[in-house]
């Protein structure tokens, strides 16, 4: 029957398995051809669902991105900004950008493809995040975010 | 032996008719540019073969060329069609670097500019212009798109709803499945395995709101990963490419925030 309609070539054995290839020096794990598992006919299976990873992590994305508004426009307006807002600023940025990362690696770096070198890329991610908070808590310790950006600025 | 008047009719005012119409025109001959593979010869490289189409003989569409192109110059020339009036979604290809059906495109009647045409991108080829779209509608079959209740309607005949409520629908039913949007974003290229991609979510959006449809906690946990709908990032190629017009962008970002609070 799958012969007959053509499909003879999806049906492969795992030696002829089609490798993905950004990166061809990178060990990969093989992909059915054409992404198909099981038969033509059954439904694709949906991962368990991961509250954590689904909506609650795109809500607070959004919470930060919608946050940081107001702490970017406030000290480019000019007046007092208090160290308060300023440690603010810096942290939800640090949390802005390791969302952006985070999500650089899912979307080219996925786990289906590249197993353990997701999981070191993510491991990298968060030592470059820490290592920044880091920094972050010593800036604040001084001038603050906003100060760096002003001396940045005049020099 | 025998021959129908009818076809004897047409030879003998073929000559005349032609002379009104084509045989005075200049010819328009136009370059065509279409993406070979062949699964026999797979040592072969895919490549663009050019044709040439005089577009005075030819109908306005694409698929109208295509067509021509497979009874006149090339039988062995591939592809997908049925309807010829964009409602059935098999003729969706890469035309001039914009994924839309053959049969709802206009040649460009610009003869200096050659047209390419390829199958939809980032996906499997069975042969020339015909994709392997087995893993999208595996996809589409994963979110059950069908009316999903627990209890029948008392008067045990139809499931009623409001005028309003069928509203809600529209933008989103007519979509034909033919995988243009999908295959135009950049999301389901590198992630298609997990990733549903835009025509998929836009019907799980539609069961969604469907106000006789009673499945919404488990259609909603269905989406609840990083990788089914979560991959999206707003690019809105498929808003931008739809050739039904339709907004499977804003039915994404309708699930987004119905899965907000959740």
């Amino acid at each position: 029957m799958i012969a007959r309609v053509g499909l003879s070539n999806l049906v492969r054995p795992a030696h002829q398995l089609v490798r993905p290839s950004i990166v061809r020096a990178l060990k990969t794990i093989p992909e059915p051809a054409g992404g198909i598992v099981g038969t033509v006919n059954d439904a694709y299976i949906v991962p368990s669902a991961q509250k954590l990873e689904g909506s609650y992590h795109w809500t607070s994305e959004r919470l930060v991105a919608v946050g940081l508004v107001p702490l970017t426009v406030m000290p480019l307006a000019g007046g007092d900004f208090s160290a308060t807002l300023d440690t603010a600023l810096a942290s939800l940025l640090l949390i802005h950008c390791h969302a952006g990362f985070q999500a650089c690696i899912v979307d080219y770096i996925p786990k289906r493809v590249y197993g353990a070198i997701h999981s070191y890329a993510m491991m990298l991610l968060t030592f470059g995040t820490m290592v920044s908070g880091y920094g972050i808590y010593n800036l604040e310790k001084e001038d603050g975010l906003t100060g760096l950006v002003k001396k940045l600025w005049k020099a | 032996m025998f021959r129908s008047t009818l076809t004897q009719l047409t030879k003998i005012a073929a000559p005349h008719r032609f002379l009104a119409t084509t045989a005075e025109l200049a010819p328009r001959v136009k370059t065509f540019k279409i993406y070979r593979w062949n699964p026999d010869t797979p040592e072969k490289k895919p490549e663009l073969q050019t044709y040439e189409i005089n577009l005075n003989e030819c109908g306005p569409m694409v698929l109208d060329a295509l067509l021509k192109i497979k009874n006149e110059q090339d039988s062995t020339l591939t592809l997908r069609r049925s309807c010829r009036e964009g409602i059935c979604g098999s003729c969706a290809m890469n035309i001039g670097g914009k994924n839309t059906l053959a049969c709802l495109c206009r040649i460009d009647t610009n003869t200096s500019k050659e047209l390419k045409i390829y199958p939809l991108p980032h996906m499997f080829v069975v042969r020339d212009l015909v994709p392997d779209l087995t893993h999208f509608y595996k996809q589409y079959k994963s979110i059950q798109p069908y009316l999903q209740r627990d209890t029948v309607p008392e008067d045990g005949t139809e499931n009623l709803q409001s005028v309003a409520d069928r509203k809600k629908l529209d933008g989103l039913y007519e979509c034909i499945l033919c995988a243009c949007c999908s295959t135009s974003c950049p999301s389901y290229w590198w992630n298609q395995q997990q990733y549903l991609g835009p025509a998929v979510l836009m019907q799980a959006y539609r069961w969604l709101i469907d106000s006789r449809d009673q499945a919404t906690a488990v259609r909603k946990e269905m989406l609840q990963n990083s990788m089914s709908l979560y991959r999206c990032h707003t690019i809105m190629n498929c808003s931008k490419t739809c050739p039904k017009g339709l907004n499977p962008g804003k039915a994404i970002a309708e699930i987004k925030k119905s899965l907000a609070f959740d």
